[in-house]
């Protein structure tokens, strides 16, 4: 499948950018509490040698004088969202996987777009030029990743033909395998493609198991992964300014009841309730604070969502004075049709052994059976273990 | 409810596990395994490794296997076995 990847590099820092312009240029680390731990989620891309998921008291080490500026997660995806919305008006299948990395399907486009500059440039249209966008494409996701990475800034790259030259000095870092992996890699001396496309893939199983495969594949320039298309998804949205900022947990609760009243005599006329819901407040400081809310089964009526809400929000305090309130209602589903147990009776393990024994005695030989130990220790691979009659 | 006739139900109803399976192996003139013939006749491209069982040596057929890792044309990793005093072939899993 024909695939172009469109890469947003620093997006986290780009939509800070985008929405506090003074922030250009100015050396800034955005990050992400993660436990107890503070980790950078993104940064000016000046600052070498500053990393991903580094903490962030190893970044502070580095470059003492980095302004820190905590996440608004929610923002960047309601951005993210925006972009892939835009999109999806080129092409149907598109693929968000994380901030910044987006990858589109499309075969059969040649068509609308008669050649590759007329489709990068009505995809370029739709994310705006702040965010830099690379692009490429190739066929499967990892080559148009790494033809996207190494196109021209603004312009775009395509591999096409026989793509193990191109793949052939780069570094192994680029595999989409966990960071445990590709240290192994490395203590292996195998530091680029084209080292470990030189391999055996048996030996590269052995040593990784079945990502062992997954890397032979991807440094020999073979993809099979499938895109997975955003799924459209019918949301319903409230939100609402307080009359005056507050504290209190009642006030709170009983603004969230009424947003959900209204929203349940639209989902009731279809006889659908709530699966998962988003409640999100922003403090007169605008501190964002953000609850998810999933139901075990849909809650059909307001009454049994607030009860779920309502110990949410006591056991996850809110940080501050809220001014601004606000839900998503992100899953809805019908209720679910209830299994009665096969095995109602106590001691149903026994019973079912019994009706086992008997149909043994019916047809004259064992039917069910387990596996025992023999020689577990045996040299001897088929002296190791013995199938036995269940119910001797 | 079925009687119970009294009848023995369980003798000789023990099944191996993991039992050797037969094959057909393609010799070297040193006998070394050159190929493995399954549905196909599949090149054998490396030994990943050999050992050698001896064991039963009181008994009236004493046991003795030479073992084999093997890996097939299709990058697929395989265990056989000769057995030395039978000279035939079996897969086995190890």
């Amino acid at each position: 499948m024909k695939i172009l990847c469109v890469l947003l590099p620093h997006f986290p820092l780009s939509c800070e950018i985008l929405r506090h312009p003074e922030f250009e240029g100015r050396p800034i680390a955005i990050t992400l509490s993660e436990g107890s731990q503070k980790l950078v989620l993104d940064y000016s891309p000046e600052l070498k040698g500053l990393q991903r998921d580094m903490p962030i008291q190893q970044a502070l080490a580095m470059y003492g004088e980095i302004e820190l500026i905590h996440a608004d997660v929610p923002h960047y995806w309601a951005v993210f969202n925006e972009i892939l919305d835009a999109l999806e008006l080129k092409s149907p299948l598109v693929e968000g996987v994380e901030l910044g990395d987006i990858y589109i399907g499309i075969d059969g486009l040649q068509s609308i777009y008669k050649n590759n500059d007329i489709l990068v440039s009505a995809m370029q249209e739709s994310v705006p030029a702040t965010f830099n966008a690379r692009i490429g494409i190739a066929e499967g996701k990892f080559a148009a990743y790494l033809a996207a990475l190494n196109s021209p800034q603004g312009g775009y790259k395509v591999l096409a033909g026989d793509t193990n030259t191109f793949l052939k000095n780069l570094p192994c870092d680029l595999l989409p395998i966990s960071i445990k992996s590709r240290v192994k890699l490395h203590d292996f001396g195998l530091h680029t493609l084209s080292h470990i496309a030189l391999m055996s893939p048996a030996k590269l199983q052995a040593q990784f198991g079945p990502e062992g495969q997954l890397i032979w594949e991807l440094a020999n320039g073979r993809d099979d992964t499938p895109l997975y298309p955003r799924l459209t998804e019918e949301t319903i949205e409230e939100s609402t300014t307080l009359d005056s900022i507050t504290l209190s947990l009642d006030l709170i609760l009983m603004t969230l009841e009424s947003m959900l009243s209204k929203a349940f005599v639209r989902l009731g006329q279809k006889g659908m309730g709530i699966s998962s819901i988003t409640i999100w407040t922003r403090s007169w400081v605008s501190q964002y604070w953000e609850q998810n809310v999933r139901f075990k089964e849909p809650a059909m009526n307001t009454r049994t969502a607030m009860s779920r809400i309502k110990q949410f929000i006591e056991n996850v305090p809110q940080p501050g004075p809220v001014e601004q309130l606000g839900m998503k209602i992100t899953g809805t589903g019908r209720p679910h049709g209830k299994q009665k147990s096969l095995m109602s009776q106590v001691r149903a393990q026994e019973h079912l052994l019994e009706e086992i024994k008997q149909l043994e005695l019916r047809v004259g030989h064992p039917l069910l059976f387990e596996r025992k130990e023999v020689e577990p220790w045996s040299r001897i691979p088929e002296r190791r273990y013995i199938l036995a009659p269940s119910n001797q | 409810m079925v009687k119970d006739t009294g009848k023995t139900l369980y003798t000789g109803t023990f099944k191996p596990v993991n039992a050797p399976e037969a094959v057909e192996v393609y010799e070297s003139p040193t006998g070394l395994p050159v190929a493995l013939k399954t549905k196909s006749k599949q090149a054998i491209v490396s030994i990943d490794g050999k050992w050698r069982i001896d064991d039963e040596w009181w008994r009236a057929e004493p046991l003795s296997r030479m073992y084999y890792a093997v890996i097939l044309s299709s990058g697929r990793r395989v265990v056989i076995y000769k057995d030395i005093t039978q000279r035939r072939w079996y897969r086995q899993s190890y």
